[in-house]
């Protein structure tokens, strides 16, 4: 019976973490899964949101969630100024593969060390009412500080889906996804509609850092845990579409908290590298890929 | 040069370098901060022999490096394990024998890695070997018996098996993977292995339809680059005595060992050698002069400024910009002032007011002092430069060693380089460069 109730209340948290997963990989499945740029430092730009969050709300006591949706428009900009030098240094010249790489892999350490030399490597925190206290629904135990990021999250993502599907620039995202060269053929500009979707992909850095400084205390390194999670919800869900990115999302989140709950935390990592590793040798094209 | 030639270089090389560091260095630091550079050197030469021949980026040398290390703390415990457990009793594991069976486990792991993503190409070859290292290091995480995420300590045996002290045998042993390394790495590339490399890294699709076995070459890639780094991780218990799963599997092995390659040129074994050197030393003085942060912060700037502005690394960028790296040819007095001095002025008294100004806003963050490094970094296109602007004057370019004279050489070379004009018409040393002045004036005069 206590079994039977930890494995719902595995689920259900499961199911609030798969929520919030799916705003960290949102911005992946945009740069990495549409504009085919591996942008392995999107976790450093999360952590950059988790800290602009904190700093916010240390010194004006701003609710972070807030902060963070105050914040896209300066992530988008940064976003941008960052897919400009891509776009100078590699797109340009037609060798993005492995000195691409490098690129957002020095990117990512150099965000890491950044943040560790200016806030050092204690957990940092934020305060905010819903941070305590949690819904019972019966065995059923909400607690709020994974709910309000889930439900956020839930709307962030869908909004970015009707955005996709349904503007102008949306859909020549969506376009320059499937093939740059007849959009170009069509007179838009591939390189500027990358921009803007490499600016969206990093403006909801900002909204997923205030959400994992609200779930977790943070320090710099942690956002090496989530290269493996995002890469791999992105690979499952298939690439390129967002709700298969969501599925995906919602199922690592479940799969990790069984695990936690069942095996002790110290494996969940393993879990989402893993599963990676699997759908990666067995299944690149995804769950729901093409 | 023939390869056993090479080798017979290289292995007289190293064992110059030992027998002259221990005659000359008696500093134990020394040892320490070489241990660290040569151990440096193997991890990016093995790395370069995946990445920069067969164009496979391993952002898991962590993975493969702390193998190495983990498999030897399982051989320091053997004798223990079986004597309360069997009764056995076994004298215990020398370090060389680890170093093998490091290397041999590294090389099955990296053997299983290449057998996991034959598949994967570019980016998912590079995020599946980021989740192994993450893999691995949970495993270890949750393996009591090597420390489990407490890490464990490692007692060094009393006495070194040659003489001097153990830290002194620890540097010698890393001096010979070096040299193996290297060694390694220069026959494959003139081997008919390394020609199979390179034409998976040109065009997997084309080499494979032209009948080279793209599979088994890889295999074998991955598997000599993931034996090598768990060759140079195999001594590191016994180097750092305190072994723990983060700072064995420390992100910054696996970002050091992509610099490196990067930073030297990915196309041969030099490029490695040269930027292990480089960086290693510099991180060397960094970490003592600055902090450990900061020199990690060098390693991540200097990889985005190399990758963005020379992606063929420094071996490259003699052809990549002749006049700033290149020492043949000349270059006019007009061309040293306007393309070279004056930018340069402009440049430094712009790099140390944006130093100045970080370390003003993030006091952590020494920005002055980085500044300073940019300046070193100018010496070599000084050198560059001013060797042509001799050779424009009609001398060689070992006047430059006049400099070295206190005073007096540097206002002459200054003279010489930036004041007096060049031959008019063709040298020994090449064609007259661009003076400014028209070339029918310049004949009509």
């Amino acid at each position: 019976m206590i079994q039977l109730n930890l494995l719902i209340n595995a689920l259900v948290s499961g199911i609030l973490l798969g929520g919030f997963y799916a705003a960290v990989s949102v911005g992946i499945t945009i740069s990495f899964g549409m504009l085919d740029i591996a942008n392995i430092s999107q976790p450093a730009f999360i952590l950059l949101g988790c800290y602009a969050a904190y700093v916010t709300n240390l010194y004006f006591g701003l609710d972070p969630i807030l902060t963070g949706i105050v914040m896209m428009p300066l992530f988008f900009v940064l976003g941008m100024a960052v897919y400009r030098l891509y776009f100078f240094a590699f797109e340009r010249r037609g060798e993005q593969a492995i000195q691409g790489l490098a690129f957002f892999f020095g990117l990512l350490f150099v965000g890491e060390v950044s943040l560790v030399l200016a806030f050092g490597v204690d957990y940092r925190f934020v305060s905010a009412g819903y941070i305590g206290p949690s819904l019972h629904f019966g065995i059923i135990e909400l607690p709020l500080r994974m709910l309000l990021p889930c439900v956020f999250s839930l709307l962030m993502v869908g909004l970015l889906q009707l955005y996709l599907t349904r503007s102008f620039i949306g859909r020549a995202i969506l376009a320059v996804s499937q093939d740059g060269l007849a959009l170009q053929l069509m007179a838009a500009s591939p390189k500027k509609i990358k921009q803007i979707a490499f600016g969206i992909s990093i403006a909801t850095c900002s909204v997923a850092g205030s959400f994992l400084i609200i779930i977790q205390p943070v320090e710099p390194s942690i956002g090496r845990d989530y290269i493996g999670r995002i890469f791999a919800i992105c690979v499952l869900g298939g690439m390129t579409s967002i709700p298969g990115m969501l599925v995906a999302a919602m199922l690592l989140g479940i799969v990790e908290s069984i695990t936690s709950t069942f095996y002790g935390p110290s494996w969940s990592p393993a879990v989402a590298f893993g599963l990676l590793l699997v759908t990666l040798a067995v299944r690149p094209a995804g769950l729901l890929g093409r | 040069m023939r390869n056993s030639v090479f080798w017979a270089v290289l292995l007289a090389v190293g064992l110059a370098f030992i027998v002259l560091s221990r005659v000359l260095i008696a500093n134990e630091y020394f040892y320490f901060a070489g241990y660290v550079v040569l151990e440096y050197i193997v991890l990016s030469t093995a790395w370069n022999i995946l990445g920069g021949y067969t164009g496979y980026t391993n952002f898991g040398t962590g993975a493969f490096f702390a193998t190495g290390a983990y498999s030897s703390v399982v051989l320091h415990k053997l004798p223990l394990l079986l004597h309360t457990h069997f009764g056995l009793t076994i004298p215990p594991v020398p370090l060389p024998l680890m170093i093998v069976v490091g290397g041999i486990v590294s090389g099955l792991v990296g053997l299983g890695t290449g057998y996991l993503t034959l598949r994967l190409r570019g980016v998912f070859f590079a995020i599946a070997t980021l989740a192994l290292s993450i893999v691995v290091q949970t495993l270890i995480v949750n393996w009591d018996f090597v420390g489990g995420s407490r890490g464990i300590y490692i007692i060094r045996p009393a006495l070194a098996p040659i003489t001097g002290g153990y830290i002194q045998y620890l540097f010698s042993l890393m001096t010979l993977l070096a040299v193996i390394a290297i060694g390694i790495a220069r026959s494959i590339e003139r081997s008919r292995l390394g020609l199979g490399f390179h034409a998976i890294r040109d065009d997997e699709l084309a080499a494979e339809a032209s009948g080279v076995p793209t599979l088994n070459l890889k295999l074998i890639s991955t598997t000599i680059s993931g034996a090598l780094m768990g060759m140079a991780g195999a001594p590191l218990p016994y180097y750092v005595t305190y072994l723990d799963p983060t700072s064995s599997f420390n992100l910054a092995y696996a970002v050091n060992s992509v610099a490196m390659p990067v930073i030297g040129g990915m196309t041969s074994w030099v490029g490695p050698l040269i930027g292990a050197i480089l960086l290693g030393t510099i991180q060397q003085l960094a970490t003592v002069m600055i902090s450990s942060a900061a020199n990690l912060l060098i390693v991540g700037l200097l990889l985005i400024a190399f990758v963005t502005l020379a992606p063929n690394g420094l071996i490259g960028l003699r052809r990549q910009n002749p006049f700033l790296f290149s020492f043949q040819g000349r270059v006019s007095r007009r061309q040293i002032w306007l393309q070279f001095l004056l930018p340069l002025i402009g440049i430094v008294i712009a790099v140390n007011i944006a130093g100045a100004l970080v370390q003003v806003f993030f006091p952590a963050i020494p920005g002055l002092v980085l500044a300073q490094l940019f300046a070193i970094a100018t010496i070599w296109p000084q050198l560059a430069v001013c060797a042509k602007r001799l050779h424009d004057r009609g001398r060689s370019a070992w006047f430059l060693l006049v400099g070295l004279i206190p005073a007096v050489g540097g206002v002459w070379l200054f003279v010489e380089c930036y004041c007096l004009s060049g031959n008019s018409g063709a040298n020994a040393y090449g064609p007259a460069p661009d003076t400014g002045v028209p070339a029918a004036l310049a004949q009509a005069a």
